[in-house]
């Protein structure tokens, strides 16, 4: 040992297990981001730019000089914004009658506003059609046409389907505002009006900010409402789907694709920061909010919230009616004869989104999982580049994911095309489509989770596996329930991404909705949407079950 | 040595955490890591542990060099400042884990979990999860939990900061008893030099990323060798030797070999007698009740001093006195000029 006199060489610690397992579990999803997100969004980068003889502008050039495309970007801004403008205000509505008024009945708002997000997308638009169609409730009750399939109709339908988003979003930057707050603008003498002015709006500002842009993203980039109700009013997706699917030009396609990513990728970035901002911002309500009763606040507000959700439960409500109804508008006796799939494939398509949805949320908890257990373990240096990719697939519409996905899975260059045509490719398209989401709840469980834990386990002789077993999975059960039944949710009800994917032999849920809408076959779409909905429903309640099973034993354990 | 640890370097970036520390642990000793914080205390404490990998330097158990062993392999107990017990076991299952992992059969688990929860007098919370408990059942438990394995090397990293003062006074006293019933060779953590000086063998002082003096506590508090160890370790009055030469003519001659700005006194409060006279070249400014003991603010021909008597009140605010110190109870220290935090100086 006379080197230790001498200048000591770097003490470099052997490749150890524990180190190999932890590059495993960065690599593996590190591999399947790469190989199912970036690759595919690369190819339809470059399919964009393919022309006849190689590499050009020539597909932008023609795309960006036809009126139709500068139509349907017009009809999705204009659609994107009035809808933003519109589920934000009523969102706010909302979320300030649950988190800052007192009113009975906040259970039942809560228990409504998440039922657009139960549904395929195309569900509201369905609703709509049974309401204010041409044979719908309304107009024939009013005896008044209405003609729904358009601009308004499709306006409706959006905001429907982006309300649970504001009122969760702006709902959780409300939360973050302390008691304490109020209770010293009341002493210092503001009146309820300025304290709404002064302390609750700045306080929502960011919530806002955010809600405006998740709203304006999933509006743009949504399909299904669009396909189903919009009718002339061509917007950006549509215009993917005609493209590809009615005149099979994956490239121009592909154009319409990069061009509608371009806002959502704004809108997102823009998003992120207004995220942090409020992370940094304010502290989190340490003393919550308990709202006293105002008799004139509250009762207009409760009026306003139950009107809202009335709404909603009357657009969802019709389908689920309409599904019974022997033939609408004409015979309204109750029958089950719908539930009779006429369509080619029957109900095999619901089972295989079943089969296709466990799989996703399996795989995609898993991989998740490994994630964020690798990342703690990894150099900074390394850990942030990969976290910044895997928070990358919420920006790109599922329109464009699932147009990358053809392009790139369809094609026989690589051995990745013996996923074609494969339930698993789907399940792999639903799991890239929301990784963000999924991802982000994990982390805020991960960061959580105090580092003595793992090192205390680790002095005492754990591995990562055991670690991880014994430790890290229990400490964040209810983030995995989580993030397991939101893919789970996720895959069962969206068609954005798939729609490209489906072959005649394999299909899901979305879709089969979808044609048996466009075959005419209006009951049955709405009949195979209730079970959709009961199916997601149930699993709702299965991970409300199991979160309140979770919460209730770590209570029992004097945790949190 | 039992444990050696010899030039160890570890850089965060540009910022050196630790700068060629070498220290040494004997068998059955109880060493402890002492400084402010962002002295490098806790990353030393890592490094051994195997939380954290050395740029440079070695680590050496009973001869045998450490740095190829993850923590998980070195058989090390560690108990943490708080929040390491693992919530979703019971305590039995938090101090059991360790031998579960070393596939220990089932009852020997429970007999020796039975005998760590007598040691640590909590025989009765065997059930009981980790949030159900305060926090000083808590650390004990986690002490426990450390010790369950047989650790070759105990590491405490600040057991006792996160309790309040009564519950740490007692827990001091456990952690004290339970190490030399054991005798399992300890290094711990803390920036309380009360808490140092009560506990440990050896005390290692630490600043900036080095080792600034180690010895016993008698050493540090009686003999530190800088103006940093002086301050850090309890109130001292340190006077340049200008002042010295003022007020204690006597102890001019003390002073080391060198250039009169090298050194300057180091004078306990506790070593300052005081002594009413009506013709003495000093007067008492403030005096504060303690208890066990009064704190006068003194002021003298060297400038403000601090001194502490015992027993019966000697004199009244105002009073002129005269102040004596033996000559063997002044220490000339190096004035590295490095400032002590504001916290060590109460």
């Amino acid at each position: 040992m006379t080197t230790a006199e001498t200048s000591m060489p770097a003490a470099r610690r052997r490749p150890d297990r524990d180190r190999l397992l932890t590059w495993v579990c960065v690599g593996l999803p590190l591999l399947g981001l790469i190989l199912f997100f970036l690759y595919p969004m690369v190819i339809v980068f470059l399919r964009s730019l393919t022309v006849e003889d190689g590499y050009g502008l020539a597909n932008y050039t023609r795309v960006l000089g036809s009126s139709g495309f500068w139509r349907a970007t017009w009809h999705s801004l204009l659609m994107g914004g009035t809808t933003t403008v519109l589920s934000v205000f009523l969102g706010f509505i909302i979320a300030h009658g649950l988190h800052r008024c007192a009113f009975q009945g906040k259970w039942l708002v809560r228990g409504v506003i998440v039922l657009p997000l139960l549904a395929p997308s195309l569900v509201q638009a369905l609703g709509l059609i049974f309401l204010l169609g041409r044979n719908g409730v309304v107009s024939r009750a009013l005896g008044i046409e209405i003609e729904i399939y358009g601009f308004w109709g499709l306006l409706i339908a959006n905001t429907l389907y982006a309300l649970p988003q504001a009122v969760m979003i702006i709902g959780a930057a409300l939360v973050l505002l302390d008691a304490r707050t109020y209770e010293a603008a009341e002493v210092m003498g503001a009146s309820p009006s300025r304290q709404f002015r002064d302390l609750t709006l700045p306080a929502a500002r960011f919530g806002i900010l955010n809600a405006a842009f998740v709203c304006f993203t999933i509006t743009i980039t949504d399909f299904g409402n669009a396909a189903v109700i919009g009718g002339d009013y061509s917007v950006l997706a549509t215009e993917i789907y005609s493209q590809v699917v009615g005149q099979r030009n994956f490239n121009m396609g592909a154009v319409v694709g990069i061009m509608l990513l371009l806002p959502t990728v704004i809108s997102y970035a823009i998003e992120r920061q207004a995220m942090k901002r409020q992370q940094t911002g304010q502290t989190t309500g340490e003393v919550r909010y308990r709202p006293s009763f105002a008799p004139l606040r509250d009762s207009v507000m409760a009026g306003l919230s139950l009107l809202i959700c009335s709404g909603i439960v009357a657009v969802i409500g019709i389908v689920v009616y309409a599904s019974f109804v022997t033939l609408w508008p004409y015979n309204m006796a109750l029958s089950p004869k719908h539930y009779d799939i006429t369509l080619a494939g029957g109900y095999s398509s619901l089972w295989m989104t079943i089969v296709i949805s466990v799989m996703a949320a399996t795989g995609g908890t898993l991989a998740v999982f490994l994630l964020g257990l690798g990342l703690r373990r990894v150099p900074r240096a390394a850990a942030q580049p990969i976290q910044v990719l895997a928070a990358m697939p919420a920006a790109v519409p599922g329109m464009v994911l699932g147009l990358a996905y053809i392009l790139t899975f369809n094609s026989t260059a690589t051995p990745l095309y013996l996923l074609y045509g494969t339930a698993v490719l789907i399940a792999i398209v639903n799991f890239y489509h929301y990784h963000t989401q999924g991802f982000l709840t994990l982390m805020t469980g991960f960061r959580q989770l105090p580092p003595a834990l793992e090192e205390a386990a680790g002095s005492l002789g754990a591995g990562l596996g055991r670690t991880a077993i014994d430790i890290v999975a229990p400490f964040i059960a209810p983030m995995l329930v989580s993030v397991f039944f939101f893919l789970f949710m996720r895959s069962m009800v969206t068609l954005s991404a798939v729609v490209f994917l489906t072959t005649p032999d394999l299909s899901v849920a979305a879709v089969t909705i979808m044609r048996l809408d466009d075959a005419g076959l209006t009951s049955q779409a709405a009949a195979f949407s209730t079970c959709v909905m009961a199916i997601v429903c149930l699993a709702l309640l299965s991970m409300k079950a199991t979160l309140a099973l979770i919460s209730r034993r770590n209570r029992a354990k004097g945790g949190a | 040595m039992y444990l050696t640890v010899r030039e160890a370097t570890k850089n965060y970036g540009s910022f050196t955490a630790l700068n060629r520390v070498s220290i040494e642990i004997d068998e059955g000793e109880f060493v402890c890591l002492l400084g402010p914080s962002g002295c490098g205390k806790t990353t030393l404490l890592r490094l051994i542990a195997g939380l954290s990998d050395l740029d440079e330097g070695e680590i050496l158990l009973e001869g045998a060099a450490l740095s190829d062993l993850p923590a998980r392999k070195r058989g090390f107990g560690i108990v943490f400042q708080s929040y390491s017990l693992f919530p979703n076991m019971t305590v039995a299952e938090n101090i059991g884990y360790g031998l579960k992992i070393r596939s220990t059969p089932r009852p020997e688990i429970s007999r020796r979990v039975t005998d760590l929860l007598n040691l640590v007098k909590l025989p009765q919370l065997a059930d009981s999860f980790p949030g159900q408990l305060s926090g000083g059942q808590q650390q004990r438990i986690a002490l426990a939990r450390a010790i369950a394995v047989d650790p070759r090397v105990l590491l405490l990293d600040e057991p006792l900061s996160a309790l309040d003062a009564k519950v740490r006074a007692e827990l001091r006293g456990e952690i004290r008893h339970v190490q030399r019933s054991l005798g399992i060779p300890t290094l711990m953590v803390t920036h309380d030099q009360e808490e140092a000086l009560a506990l440990a063998d050896k005390i290692i002082c630490m600043n900036h990323g080095v080792v600034v003096q180690a010895g016993t506590p008698e050493d540090l508090y009686n003999r530190p060798r800088t103006r940093f160890v002086a301050e850090f370790m309890g109130i001292s009055n340190l006077l340049p030797a200008d002042a010295v030469g003022r007020a204690f003519p006597d102890l001019a001659a003390t002073r080391p070999q060198g250039s009169a700005d090298d050194h300057i006194a180091c004078i306990r409060p506790e070593q300052i007698g005081v002594t009413p006279d009506p013709d003495g070249n000093a007067s008492v400014r403030g005096i504060s009740f303690l208890g066990n003991l009064r704190r006068l603010e003194v002021e003298s021909p060297a400038g403000p001093l601090v001194v502490e008597t015992h027993g019966a009140k000697p004199c009244r605010e105002g009073d002129r006195v005269t102040l004596q110190v033996a000559p063997d109870a002044c220490t000339w220290v190096a004035d590295d000029s490095t400032r002590a935090p504001a916290e060590a100086q109460a």
